[in-house]
């Protein structure tokens, strides 16, 4: 069960999936071209080990207990998930639900992928190479989408498994949209993930990616933003850690006068793990990113940020920020941040600041002095910590499942029933 | 109500009180007054169970249990309130969301009834108006860039709202205007009851004008030198310390 897991071992498990699975996905023609690209850069690519520095503090050792040797199987919808859209589309281990494509006038759903540069990492390529299912939704040149879209990604089993899915979304020029992209699930299933999203000229996305799957599951996932166009894309990301959460966000910035704003808020309580891997790529002049954001550790929780800003030579007037806040919940749990920048243009503003803080013990005094008793002092103050971006976000149903959410996740450590698991 | 006996207490490894004696019945106003440094912070914070403030000796009992045996949220919640000499600031965390959370621990532990939400932000909104506060403050962080002056008003406004059996009030009148002044000794007036232990740590005569106390104490090194009626505030007021303290200026002595 938790012999050493080599990055030979990774990448002959994937493979023998993909070979399986080519005939079963014959049915879906549209992904046949990017299954056999996918596949053929999968057999050049190399896993990760213990020796590869972007995976310095994460370990893939969860996963042998074998969950790459098997898919998760189809499974129902289940009943009660959240409604945070106007429309909402639900994949289950990766297959869309047919029962719940209904989506706003512009927007058109197609049952295919395609987008292949920039999506490097083996774990992006596998998904890519295995895929059973895909959805990639259109939005019309010039279509404002009359409400919110929703897409949840459920996981589902009761042992070890994965499951590959993928959403691509590109927006039309003078497009304006809010997409809600959702990780739920329940087991121990690894979600490999990948969601690329690319804007036109003039079109302007507010994009949230929640991700709450069961503790005890896993989730490897990239998103891949191409601002092709002049256009602006505001990301927030509430994230929390379970048995081995990592993201890859890769942003490429490619038109003069187009705007990136991330912001996220990622929490590790408990054992749980959460690896953060962004980098934006400023590959032409007069652009602008800006990033914030917060992370939390408590008990035995490990959480990783590593923002890294790619200032191309032609870059000039390029405005880039990043800004990483942490706070440490009590000495076993770990922080690791680091801006990496790399500018090769001198005429760009760039500012970062990573801190790992704790607790103020003046703060919780004086709370605890008013009557509050610690654990919620505690509380009280984590959520203060993070309260600006949650505040920042400007959909009032994200909002109000948000608020309520991060309670929960800040609140009483659930250590008890961890151990008793 | 408060029984101090005897009591010693280290900052930080460093003794600061050294017997301390003093008593307050329910229904009792109290002054302390003394220089600075010689630990009227010090005692406050030892009351309120402040992190590295030790008991070394002696014993301090509320209410006739040892508050060294308790955390200080029990102590608030049995009724004892500290209003700090500086009170610190809490961004992120809103003034309302902290009274709520404060009462509702507080209400609960001593058996009075919830207020619900709407209750509580009425009482809230009225007492910020009784210490002329802007309701607006509410939606603020807790003292999130409050002025000296603003912070005080706070601090008297959560002690109306928790209604306290025990309240000490560190230089709560320092850096206050007139007005402000006026207004929170207004404030510790409406509280002043047969049921209720009041202790005013001050430097100033000027605040015992308004809230006349029923005795004054003299806090030195660590010890209290001499207590008194109300009069003894005058007494500081015009002579200072040193006749009391026995050190530097006039010579006047101990006993005298
Ligand atoms: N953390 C600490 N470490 C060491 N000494 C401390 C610490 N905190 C307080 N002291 C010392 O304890 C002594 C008493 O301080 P305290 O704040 O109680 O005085 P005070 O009587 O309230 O003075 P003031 O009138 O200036 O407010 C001072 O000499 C102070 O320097
Ligand atoms: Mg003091």
């Amino acid at each position: 069960m938790s012999a050493l897991l080599s990055p030979e071992d990774l990448k002959r498990q994937a493979l023998a999936n993909v070979q399986d699975a080519t005939e079963s996905n014959a049915e879906n023609p549209a992904l046949t071209a990017l299954r056999d690209s996918s596949l053929a850069a999968l057999k050049a690519a190399v896993f990760p080990g213990r020796k590869t520095e972007q995976w310095k503090y994460t370990s893939l050792q969860p996963l042998a207990d074998g969950h790459l040797n098997r898919r998760a199987a189809a499974a129902a919808t289940p009943a009660d998930l959240p409604e945070l859209g106007d429309y909402r589309l639900v994949l289950v281990n990766g297959r869309l639900d047919e029962s719940s494509s209904a989506l706003p006038d512009g927007v058109t759903l197609k049952r295919e992928a395609s987008r292949l540069e920039g999506l490097t990492t083996p774990f992006a390529l596998y998904n890519g190479a295995a895929l059973d299912d895909a959805i990639t939704l259109e939005v019309a040149a010039n279509t404002d989408v009359a409400g919110t879209v929703q897409v949840i990604h459920y996981a589902d089993g009761d042992q070890p498994a994965h499951c590959n899915t993928r959403l691509e979304v590109v927006l039309g020029t003078g497009s304006r949209m809010t997409l809600i992209e959702q990780y739920l699930g329940r087991g121990p299933v690894l979600t490999n993930a990948v969601t690329a999203i690319e804007t036109r000229d003039n079109a302007h996305l507010s994009h949230y990616r929640l991700q709450s799957e069961a503790r005890d599951s896993l989730h490897i996932g990239t998103l891949l933003l191409r601002q092709s166009g002049v256009s602006r894309i505001d990301s927030y990301q509430l994230m929390a850690g379970n048995r081995l959460r990592r993201n890859d966000v890769r942003a490429f910035i490619d038109k003069s006068g187009a705007e990136l704003n991330m912001n996220g808020i990622f929490v590790a309580r408990d054992r749980t793990h959460i690896d953060n891997q962004l980098c934006v790529e400023h590959r032409v002049p007069d652009c602008t990113s800006n990033q914030v954001y917060r992370g939390l550790a408590g008990e035995k929780g490990k959480a990783i940020l590593n923002g890294r800003i790619h200032i191309h030579p032609g870059a000039s007037g390029t405005l880039a920020e990043l800004s990483n806040k942490n706070l440490l919940l009590n000495p076993g749990a770990e922080i690791y941040t680091k801006p990496e920048l790399e500018i090769y243009n001198d005429d760009v503003k760039c500012a970062h600041g990573a801190t790992v803080g704790q607790l103020d013990a003046g703060q919780q005094f004086y709370l605890q002095a008013r009557g509050v008793p610690l654990a919620e002092a505690k509380r009280m103050l984590s959520l203060g910590f993070v309260n600006e971006l949650v505040m920042g976000l400007p959909d009032q149903t994200v909002a109000d499942w948000a608020q309520p959410w991060l309670a929960g996740e800040l609140g009483q450590s659930r250590g008890a029933d961890e151990e008793a698991a | 109500m408060l029984e101090i006996r005897d009591l010693h207490a280290a900052v930080a490894g460093e003794p600061i009180l050294k017997g301390l004696n003093l008593t307050v019945n329910a229904g009792e106003v109290h002054a302390i007054m003394g220089p600075n440094g010689s630990g009227k912070s010090t005692l406050a914070n030892v009351l309120a169970g402040k992190d590295n403030y030790e008991i070394t000796g002696g014993d301090a009992l509320f209410e006739g249990k040892s508050l060294a045996d308790l955390e200080p949220e029990e102590r608030a919640q049995l009724g004892l309130f500290l209003a700090f000499q500086y009170p610190v600031e809490i961004p992120g965390v809103s003034n309302m969301e902290f009274l709520k959370a404060a009462l509702e621990a507080t209400r609960k532990a001593q058996g009075k009834e919830e207020w619900d939400s709407v209750t509580l932000l009425r009482k809230a909104r009225e007492t910020c108006k009784q210490v002329d506060l802007d309701p607006q403050f509410l939606k603020r962080g807790v003292n999130e860039g409050f002025s000296g002056g603003e912070k005080k008003r706070n601090e008297i406004m959560q002690m109306l709202l928790m209604e306290p059996k025990l309240a000490l009030l560190d230089e709560t009148d320092s850096g206050l205007d007139i007005d402000a002044l006026q207004t929170v000794a207004r404030g510790v007036n409406s509280l002043r009851s047969p049921e209720r232990g009041i202790v005013l740590v001050t430097h100033y005569q000027r605040l015992l004008d308004y809230i006349v106390p029923d005795f004054v104490h003299v806090l030195s090194n660590g010890q209290i030198i001499k207590s008194g009626g109300k009069e003894l505030a005058h007494e500081l007021e015009e002579h200072g310390y040193g006749w009391l303290t026995g050190d530097r200026n006039d010579g006047k002595d101990q006993s005298a």
